[in-house]
């Protein structure tokens, strides 16, 4: 009798579908709007909540963090740095620029997987 | 000279004749037998100087698992069990919170906006970040660090995160420290992995 096999963790986090998900939820939250100070907040909390009931719907056993930062865009200087301490063979991230005429979005995605 | 001896002359001929006086020789393995699969394979590629184009899969795909399966076993193999269900020490925000905001304005202090020096200036506090948390000794915890660093011309952002884990054990620490020209903001995520 065969043990059950978790294929999710042997292959890895998939950034592809991850990446595609949150896309998609960016593009209904901000797609077409413009920056606008009162509704900001409930953008980003609207894109992170989003992106975060889709992944889990996928069912993979995996922890999930989103984080979102949306810059109203001008001239400025933006630099970013992760650092993670995790197993290489299952835990994964993704990260997604989306930009349009007034706005800039950064959403990352970490993933760490749950060994049941 | 009948042809009746036909019995007798066979050995003679030798047309085949390891069939009747030595067992019969086996036939080479099929290649779409289970076990034979991974030794064809091993055989095609021990001793040759061409490369093997392609090999027909089997016709299941359990040999095809033999890598997964070896890492899975390696994996089993490796973990005793230690009957703990918790790590022994649960992390505690508030002090790496002090040391995070202490490394933040040691090397902060005194920078001024710079692009170039930025870029690499966000990779090696990150690195430090990792280096000071992983000090503490939190056994069975995985970090991510996240550092932001923006310049101040005006305009605005914001930062939102959300998460999906496991609320008795995993924690999260932020860190901000703020100058004329620009933002610092350091997020450390510590999440407890059996």
């Amino acid at each position: 009798m065969e043990e059950y096999q978790r294929h999710c963790d042997e292959v890895g986090f998939n950034a592809e579908e991850a990446h595609n998900i949150v896309k998609e939820c960016i593009d209904g939250v901000l797609g077409g709007e413009d920056y606008d100070h009162t509704n900001i907040n409930q953008w980003t909390a609207s894109i992170v909540e989003q992106s975060l009931a889709h992944l889990v719907k996928l069912g993979k056993a995996y922890k999930y963090i989103v984080t979102c930062a949306v810059v109203q865009r001008s001239a400025y200087g933006f630099h970013t740095a992760n650092s993670c301490f995790w197993d290489t063979t299952s835990d994964g991230t993704c990260t997604i620029r989306w930009e349009n005429r007034t706005m800039n979005c950064i959403v990352n995605v970490f993933a760490i997987a749950i060994v049941l | 000279m009948e042809k009746r001896g036909r019995g007798g002359r066979v050995p003679a001929h030798q047309p085949a004749p390891q069939s009747s006086a030595t067992p019969r020789r086996d036939r080479r393995p099929s290649m779409f037998e289970k076990e034979s699969y991974a030794q064809i394979l091993r055989e095609r590629l021990r001793d040759s100087l061409h490369e093997v184009q392609y090999v027909e899969p089997p016709l299941d795909e359990s040999t095809a698992d033999l890598g997964k399966e070896w890492k899975s076993a390696l994996a089993r193999l490796k973990f005793a069990n230690t009957y703990r269900m918790e790590p022994p020490k649960k992390f505690q925000a508030h002090s790496v919170e002090t040391k995070v905001q202490r490394i933040l304005k040691d090397n902060l202090k005194d920078v001024k906006y710079d692009d170039k020096v930025f870029s690499r200036l966000s990779l090696e506090l990150a690195d430090c970040i990792m280096s000071v948390v992983k000090e503490f000794g939190y056994q069975r915890y995985k970090f991510i660090v996240k550092v932001l660093l923006i310049q101040k011309t005006g305009q605005a952002i914001n930062v939102a995160s959300q998460w999906i884990w496991d609320v008795a054990w995993d924690s999260w620490v932020a860190a901000k420290h703020e100058t004329e020209t620009y933002v610092a903001l350091a997020l450390v995520f510590a999440l407890y992995c059996e």
